[in-house]
Parts: structure tokens; sequence; C-alpha cells
């Protein structure tokens, strides 16, 4: 009996990364996966596989065991929004040590050294710093309890990929209409370590912590093993549009000095949100909350008693001009801060660990693996 | 003025609430009796969230006595064994679409619902779009030339807030894409082209029966001749959300963001225009197409007009739809076989 016999439980399941690990297990010959959807109307991808989709949430315990039922393997891709990731993650080692699961591979990530890893966390056995990144600090706890499950007894492994591409990531989805409208700069000369993983690349890890003695308690770096740069994964979508485009380039300093001339938080608040009321989709759907209907229709109705050039001076002041994404004075446009911090680490993460313990070899390069986010992305209406 | 009719509402989901019961609520020659759900709890939440005079109600078989006509809103497999109970005690019924998940159950509706003198209606309310009607216009004025072909693209990633999450049960839902919004284009489709002749139809379902991406190539044969087309569907990925039917001599857009306009590019003179076409008087403002559809169904009780979708047309369409799934071929998905196994050492 292999793996691909046994009940594999799948959380994330409707995301970018779990989405693909229910779709490899069916193409590994699985005939047992059930998915926790947390999310009903995000399934569509997973909709179309045989496989079983149980309803719940990942911080309500019963929901978790419920549909944890009495799988053998499983695989948590499932995140939560703050303290619910660890919340989450206890709920389902509790869960998986109660059903006597027999391997559970925890999702993490190599922000647990924060979005922008310092020198000298490019091994697994650096300690996990505070980053005072919510995100990051949080999966740290996670990693935390997911090991101290495994000291009593729970056969843990984790991963830590770090830039996950593949079909449907977001970081092609988005870079691919922010390169169309102009919306992207290098920064410092796009010269920052990008530690791409193609998605399945990483999945090969998780089959390979089914199979291995050696993945138990361990954490495992998990990339393409290649040394790209930002410059050379954003380049890889320009190529993809077929245009020229020369991107514009920001040095660190200059962010930081464009930062300190923006507005305070309730000035630059009123001004996002003059901004973000320009789109039309999202005042209908304003529009639709009574409380949020009450007052647009009351500002509309104040605006309309104003004359032409005090209504002027409002929209200049909140915001409401012609589009222009935030930019320097030549036209260079800012990225926003989590973007600038992921972008400007030096850190290449070595994957030595998940070779020599896992036997983990990054099947797909990088040029192999942005092919078929290109082919995917053409027949996916984004090209 | 007759009295008014007498409804009541199967399915308390997300249709419910956003369209037909603010469509009952704006029409005075209705009158809400009962909201139905298997949840009555669920329906009296509606009841109150609206302010509502009705009853709430779990079972559906307890009103047929009250009623004059239901709103069929369950899930798709309650749609055919719900609407031939329906049509047995003699009320007139609005079936959401699809109408069944099987093209016999949709004929028994048919022949049912005649046999009883009953008026069955199917919710294919985007018939209702005053750009159905244009585009059936121009085509008969032959203002496009000599039709060519046409290329339809409608989805996004899917959002629809199913209250039972019935969507991604094949059971209950019958299927994916194709049956769930594929059923409104195709039945467009026929009403502009005619029957369909020849087809190849591939999808992306992996084993579920519930399909997310559909790429289909038809051909018609009708009043203007033979018209081949595609059409492409998708839950995951966002499409341009558009028909374009191109002729000889202009092309026709129908753009989904302006459900009412039809437009029409063409050259004058050597340069590209566009004509934006509209019904000059388009009715109330307001009134959505679940309005006009309701109107239709009332004003078809009340033998003022015939029903815009009848029982057969859907029958029809389901025919197709049933055709496509036994004929299917697996959608190329060549970015998933090669991750599986690209440098694989043997």
């Amino acid at each position: 009996m292999t793996w691909r016999d046994k009940t594999v439980f799948v959380t994330g399941a409707t995301g970018f990364i779990g989405g693909r690990v229910c779709e490899r297990l069916i193409q590994a010959g699985c005939k047992n996966v059930s998915a926790f959807v947390h999310t009903p109307h995000r399934a569509a991808r997973i909709g179309r596989l045989p496989i079983q989709l149980r309803l719940g949430s990942l911080t309500n315990r019963s929901s978790v065991r419920e549909a944890l039922g009495n799988a053998n393997l499983v695989v948590h891709c499932g995140l939560g929004v703050g303290r619910g990731i660890v919340e989450g993650t206890e709920n389902l080692l509790e869960a998986s040590a109660a059903a006597g699961v027999e391997r559970f591979v925890h999702m993490s990530t190599a922000a647990v050294y924060g979005l922008t890893p310092k020198p000298g966390s490019e091994t697994e056995d650096a300690p996990l710093p505070h980053t005072g990144e919510l995100y990051c600090d949080n999966k740290g706890r996670a990693e935390r309890s997911v090991l101290s499950f495994g000291r009593r007894g729970l056969p843990v492994a984790i991963l830590r990929p770090s830039i996950v591409y593949g079909p449907y990531s977001a970081w092609s989805t988005r870079l691919i209409p922010d390169l169309r409208e102009r919306r992207v700069s290098f920064i410092e000369g796009g010269k920052g370590a990008c530690n791409t993983t193609y998605v399945d690349n990483l999945i090969d890890a998780v089959f390979l912590c089914f199979e291995k003695q050696e993945a138990l308690g361990q954490a495992f770096f998990i990339t393409d093993g290649e040394r790209l740069t930002w410059g050379d994964f954003i380049q890889a979508h320009v190529k993809m549009l077929g245009e020229e485009i020369t991107l514009p380039n920001l040095s660190l300093q200059e962010i930081r000095d464009y930062r300190r001339r923006q507005p305070g938080m309730f000035k630059g608040s009123l001004r996002a949100t003059g901004q973000a009321l320009r789109s039309r989709e999202l005042r209908q759907l304003l529009l639709r909350i009574p409380v949020t209907k009450r007052a647009l229709d009351a500002v509309w109705h104040w605006s309309a008693s104003l004359d032409e050039r005090s209504r002027d001076r409002i929209r200049a002041r909140v915001g409401i001009r012609p589009a222009i994404p935030a930019a320097t004075g030549n036209h260079r446009p800012i990225p926003d801060d989590d973007t600038v911090a992921t972008q400007s680490t030096t850190v290449f993460f070595s994957i030595e660990k998940a070779k020599k313990l896992l036997g983990y070899s990054p099947r797909i390069r990088f040029t192999e693996g942005i092919a078929l986010v290109e082919e995917w992305l053409r027949f996916a209406n984004y090209l | 003025m007759s009295d008014p009719i007498r409804i009541a509402v199967l399915g308390c989901g997300t249709i419910t609430r956003g369209e037909h019961l603010p469509a009952i609520l704006r029409n005075p020659q209705v009158r809400l009796v009962a909201l139905v759900d298997a949840s009555e709890d669920q329906a009296s939440k509606l009841i109150q969230h609206f302010k509502l005079d009705c009853r709430a109600c779990g079972d559906y078989r307890t009103i047929w006595g009250e009623i004059d006509a239901v709103i069929n809103a369950l899930p798709n497999h309650l749609h055919a064994p719900v609407t031939l109970e329906a049509i047995a005690k003699g009320v007139h019924v609005l079936c959401e679409k699809p109408l069944a998940i099987r093209a016999d159950d949709a004929r028994a509706c048919a022949a049912a619902a005649e046999a009883n003198n009953i008026v069955l209606v199917v919710g294919m309310n985007r018939r209702f779009q005053h750009n159905h009607e244009l585009l059936r216009a121009v085509l008969n004025e032959g203002t496009l030339g000599r039709l060519q072909n046409y290329d339809w693209q409608m989805g996004g990633p899917f959002d629809w807030n199913s209250a039972s999450g019935f969507y991604f049960s094949k059971d209950q839902a019958g299927g994916g894409v194709l049956l769930d919004y594929g059923v409104h284009l195709l039945d467009s489709l026929i009403s502009w082209f005619g029957p369909v002749t020849e087809f190849k139809y591939e999808d992306d379902d992996w084993g579920s029966g519930i399909e997310a991406n559909v790429r289909l190539w038809l051909r018609h044969q009708g009043t203007h001749g033979a018209v081949s087309g595609q059409v492409r569907l998708s839950r995951t990925y966002p499409l341009s959300n558009r028909l374009l039917v191109q002729g000889t001599d202009a092309r026709a857009e129908l753009p989904v963001e302006s459900p009412d306009a039809v437009l029409l590019h063409r050259q004058l003179q050597g340069r590209a225009v566009t004509d934006e076409l509209e019904f000059a008087s388009s009715g109330k403002i307001g009134s959505s197409t679940f309005d006009r559809q309701l109107n239709n169904f009332v004003r078809s009780i009340q033998k003022l007009e015939t029903p815009r979708v009848d029982a057969q047309q859907a029958a029809r369409v389901l025919e197709l739809v049933e055709r496509c799934y036994v004929r299917r071929e697996r959608l190329p998905e060549p970015w998933s076989e090669a991750g599986a196994t690209a440098g694989v050492r043997t």
C-alpha cells in the first residue's frame, strides 16, 4: 500500500496551492481525496475533480473534526486571518492527532523569516525571528505548534516555499495587468533575490513528505534552486506581452523619500477613500449596504448643493481627479510596502536539506515553468 | 383590473432574495401568499428582512390550495419534480432555469402543462434584455450583411453565493457551467440562428460532472441560413463577456455591461465607426429583466400574452446540453499535464 491508496485531506483547497494539490493527487491516481472548503463559491476549480468537498471552517473545531473523518494524510494549505492562522492550525493538529493521522504536511512559508529575510536565514537552522509582520509572525507561531505536536507523536513535516508561481498564481495574474497599465517599477534595478518555487515542484515535495521518514519533525525550504532576481521574474512577464516596455527604476532611498512626503493617516485615508469611490463597482456595492447608502446619498445631496467651483476644490482635495497611480515626479509608479519589502531581500534560500533528507530535486526549471504559466495565461484570457 | 394573482415562492436562496422577491413587490398584479423553504427559518428571515405580509412555510405541499401560481427557485434537481406536482394541482409555474437536469423530464413538464392547460414559463431572464430583441431586429433587417460567424464568451471567477451550496453537487446541480448559465446562451443562440445541426464540445470536468470551463463550436440552420460560431464559458477565468456577430457588412456586439444595448461596428467611408442601438422608449426605469419576466408570466396567465420562453424551448436547449455531455471531449490543459509529468526520471 502506498500513499496513493490512502485517504488524503486537503485544507485551503480552494486556493492556488491547495487546488493544485488536489489536482495532482487525482493525477497521481488517488481515489480518496477530500477537500476542506470554507468558501463554496471559490470551489469552481476543485469542483470539477472527483473528490469530496467538505464544508467548514478551520476556526470551528467540530467542523474540522467532522470533515477530517478518518483521513490518513493531511496537507494543510489553509490559512486564516491573523491569529486565525495559529488557531486554525491548532484545531487541525488536535483533530489529526485524535484521528491517528499518519502524516501531517504543513504548508508554511519562507516568510517566517519576514518579508525581507535577513542574511543568515539561508538555512533552516536559523532561529525564527520576531518580524513585526502579522502574517509572518503568525505563520511562525503555527510552525511552533506543528513541531510541538510532532514532539508528542504526530508525524509532521513542514514546507517553507517562497515565491510560489504557476497557473492560477496571483503573482502572474496581477503582474500582467499591472505591466499593461504601466504600474510597475524595478526596485533597485530589480536585483533583489526572487526565490521562485514552481507550484508543481512544491507539490513534489509534499508527496516526498508522505513517503520519507526523514521528513518527520523537520522544516524544509522549497524553491526551484535557481538564483533568479525580481528583475528576471518581472522581465519574463514583460516578454509575454510582446511589447517593448522599459520599466522605470526606483532606489529604496527614493521610495523612502516619497513616503516621507505623503499625507498622514487622516488626510491619506480621505484621499484614498475618494480614489476608491471612483470605482463604479465599489459604489454599486456600497449602495447595497443600507448604512453606506444613506451616507453616500447624504454626501451626494450635500455636494449637489455646492457651486461648481467648491465642488471641484473638494474633488481635488479628496483625490477624485483623473486616475494617476501613486508615482514620483517623473511618473515612476511607487510599489506598495509589501512589494518593496518582498523584492528587497538578498537571501537565496538553500534547498540542500530537502535534497538530502527528502530526495527533493526541482523537476521544472524556471524557463519551463514560466512557459507553462504563459500558456495558461493565454488560455485564461489574461494575455 | 382582475384580482391579483396569488403567488408563492419556493426556495429562499440568493436568486429569490435578490431578484424574484423585489420583482414581486414591484408588481401590483401579484400578491405574495407564502415563502417556502426546507428551512422555514430561512423563509422567516426573508419575511422579516423585506417586512412581508405573507407566511413562512417549510413544506410546499401544504400551500397548493392557497395559490394560483408559484415561482420555483429550488435547487436544480427539484425543478422538474416540484413543477410537475404544481401542474397536477392546477398551479401555474415560473420555473428557474434549467427546467430539469434531463431533457426527458423537461418534455414531461411541457406535456403536463399543455394537458392541464397550465402556464409554465422558464426563467431565461436574459430573453428580456432589450439587446436580445434588438439583435433579432438587426439580423432580420440584414444590417450585418451575410452572416459569417459569432463568438460568445461569458464567464469570470464564480461568485454566486449559493445558500444551499448545491452548485458543486452533481446530484443536485446536474452539471456545471454549461447547465448553469450555458443554457441562457444556447437558448438565445437557438432563438436567433435556429436549431443546431452540428457541434463539437469540450469541457474540463475531471470526473465530478461539474465542469468549470467549456468550449463549444456550433452550426445552426435557420432563417439566416447556415451560421457557425463558438462559445466559451468559464467559472474560473475572466472572459471578455461579450457576443460578437460578424457579418460581411458590419459586426454586432452585445456587451454584458449594458444588457439593453447593441453596438454596431462598421466602416464609414473607410473609417471604423460604432453605433449604439437602444430602444427609444425602453420602459420603466428600474425595471429589471426579472420584472419583465414576471410581467410576461402574469400576462400569460391572464391570456394577454404568450410565454416568451416556454417548456418546449427549454426542453430543446436541454436536449442540446445532453448531447454535449454525451459527446464531450476533455478540454486540453497542457500546463496541467506537463506540470505533473515533465522531467520525471524513469
